[in-house]
């Protein structure tokens, strides 16, 4: 093992969590989310024997692969029901209450407007409160840190903004 | 709008989204759910390797299952408080700082055969969470939610008891699960970290686990159905049906009274076995997790094919009847639980219409205890959604 590779139970206890809100926050049902947090998992599992520190903080490299795991499933499933959900305004579905995990009614009201950003506003805000900072949000989404700092903040305010014309 | 009172907005919004991201995890089990499954996935080679070795490539077997527990504790902690009638100061130092223990109406030590017991915790948000609507014992349909809410009791309920039996049990040792490994024709493979055992057969690979502190989780077993597992034959046969069928065929079928829910659609099902306890005067009682959401046994299945399959230990269990609460206490302890809120959503007022007795398990080292405590539960709405709040009270009295 590397010396500067912790052992990937670290990871996976550290960022379990964050990760799965981090998807939990792009698709609409915990069962979905917990799907592609697992299949993300599983990849970095396979994956983590090629990790290398000195190229990428391990936040950076697992969410990485979770945004990669979470495009897949909407390659896969679609975004119709993202779009409606989007157009709809309407607090995301449980499609099977059995499968739900703990949520809160805010969260999901917050996430309703999260969902009418753009992609990349969308995920600047979701990234960055999964606990990443600049410099690894602006590597996830291929911009410097200081870029990623302004569209954080533009989404920021693109949200508030979205938000008050709910609550008018 | 000035720029400072902008600024102010944008903080407070980032506050929220830190919170929601912060309180957003995985129901309790995934992560040692899926954990087992990932390294029930490494090649056989790398299991091999590390029965005999041990891991030096940076993966460890198994997570440190109280550490990765204490790490859900804390998800829950945050924004959350927690209602206590113990205080006998039993928790974990996490529990204890977020304990309320002026709610108690019996501070003090119980009288039974086991001595003074240690007081279920049981965790309420202070936001809204929404937990399986299916599972409840009492066949709700709508949405759960253990956020805050304004309370009020307008129920009937006739509690004609005045004790109920604590069970005991001694926590497994490695000797233990691997009796029990044995009895199922299962080889020992390694004691990974976290695990009691690892075993194998044929068809499927057995990991046993001791009790996990906090959240407490029962000592428990699980199965991962290699690819050749056998499928249940059995034409016309329900999801139930077929998860007994395999629980029987392995000598797992449960030995406690049960209630039998089946979960999703299609072609992925989890049967779920609601564990139950005999309270003599009283009836069956469910065994609720800190949320007050019965569980106990799950099967999942793959059409006819078990793919995973947990559920506790078989442990020896000692009983001795404990002095409980009255009902008046257990309204006035649940009307009374930690109500402060994040944010500035308004509160919803949940008329609480049903209360039941149930068990809950308190994890206290080398012996644990399933003990008594009240459930009550309301449901709500709110922009046309039905929601069902609960509220778990310890019940046996301590003074």
């Amino acid at each position: 093992m590397l010396a500067d590779r912790p052992p990937f139970e670290d990871l996976y206890r550290d960022f379990l969590g964050r990760v799965y809100a981090y998807v939990r926050s792009q698709v609409s049902t915990a069962a979905d989310a917990e799907d592609i947090t697992a299949q993300a998992f599983m990849n970095a599992y396979q994956a983590y024997g090629r990790f290398e520190a000195r190229h990428s903080t391990p936040a950076a490299w697992l969410f990485r692969i979770a945004r990669n795991a979470t495009l897949d499933h909407f390659r896969a499933h679609g975004r119709r029901e993202r779009l409606r959900r989007a157009v709809e305004q309407e607090p995301m579905a449980e499609a099977d209450p059995a499968t739900a995990a703990e949520e809160r009614i805010q969260y999901r009201a917050l996430m309703a407007h999260v969902a009418q950003l753009s992609e990349r506003q969308r995920d600047a805000i979701s990234l960055r409160h999964s606990g990443l900072s600049f410099e690894e949000v602006g590597t996830l989404l291929a911009c410097s840190e200081d870029a990623a700092k302004m569209l954080y903040h533009r989404s920021l305010k693109a949200l508030k903004e979205s938000v008050q014309r709910a609550g008018e | 709008m000035s720029e400072r009172d902008e600024e102010l907005e944008l903080q407070a919004l980032q506050r929220q989204l830190d919170d929601a991201f912060e309180t957003t995890r995985p129901r309790t089990g995934f992560e040692d759910e899926l954990w087992v499954r990932m390294q029930a996935r490494r090649p056989l080679w790398g299991r091999i390797r590390d029965a005999f070795a041990g891991f030096t490539q940076g993966v460890r077997e198994a997570p440190a299952v109280p550490a990765a527990a204490v790490a859900a504790v804390l998800v829950v902690v945050i924004g959350a408080s927690v209602i206590s009638l113990g205080g006998l100061g039993f928790g974990t130092a996490g529990e204890k700082s977020a304990m309320t223990g002026d709610l108690s109406p019996q501070a003090g030590g119980p009288a039974g055969a086991f001595g003074p017991v240690p007081p279920p915790v049981f965790s309420q948000d202070r936001s809204v969470q929404f937990v399986p609507g299916t599972q409840t014992s009492q066949g709700a349909a709508a949405t759960p939610y253990t956020g805050s809410a304004t309370m009020t009791w307008a129920g009937q309920f006739n509690l004609t008891i005045t004790s109920a039996p604590v069970f005991r049990y001694q926590e497994p040792t490695s000797n233990a699960a691997d009796n029990f490994a044995s009895s199922l024709g299962a080889t020992l493979q390694g004691r990974p970290d976290g695990f009691l055992g690892s075993y194998a057969t044929s068809d499927y690979t057995l990991r046993v686990r001791g009790t996990v502190q906090v959240p407490p989780v029962a000592p428990a077993y699980f199965i991962l159905s290699e690819p050749n597992m056998p499928a249940i034959s059995a034409s016309g046969a329900s999801p139930g049906d077929i998860a007994a069928l395999f629980l029987a065929e392995h000598n797992l079928l449960p030995q406690w009274p049960y209630t039998v829910s089946v979960e999703g659609t299609g072609y992925q099902l989890k049967v779920k076995f609601f564990r139950q306890f005999a309270a003599p005067g009283y009836g069956l009682a469910y065994l609720v997790d800190t949320k007050g959401m019965p569980y106990g046994l799950e099967v999942d299945l793959n059409g006819t094919q078990a793919a995973l399959a947990s559920g506790p230990l078989p442990v020896s269990l000692e009983s001795a009847d404990y002095r409980i609460i009255t009902f008046d206490q257990a309204v006035r302890a649940a009307l009374a639980s930690p109500q402060p809120a994040i944010g500035s959503t308004p509160l919803p007022s949940v008329q609480l219409t049903k209360a039941e007795l149930v068990y809950a398990l308190v994890a206290a080292g080398d012996h644990s205890f399933y003990e008594p405590a009240f459930l009550f539960s309301g449901t709500f709405q709110v922009n046309g959604v039905s929601y069902e709040k609960r509220v778990v009270v310890p019940a046996v009295a301590t003074a």
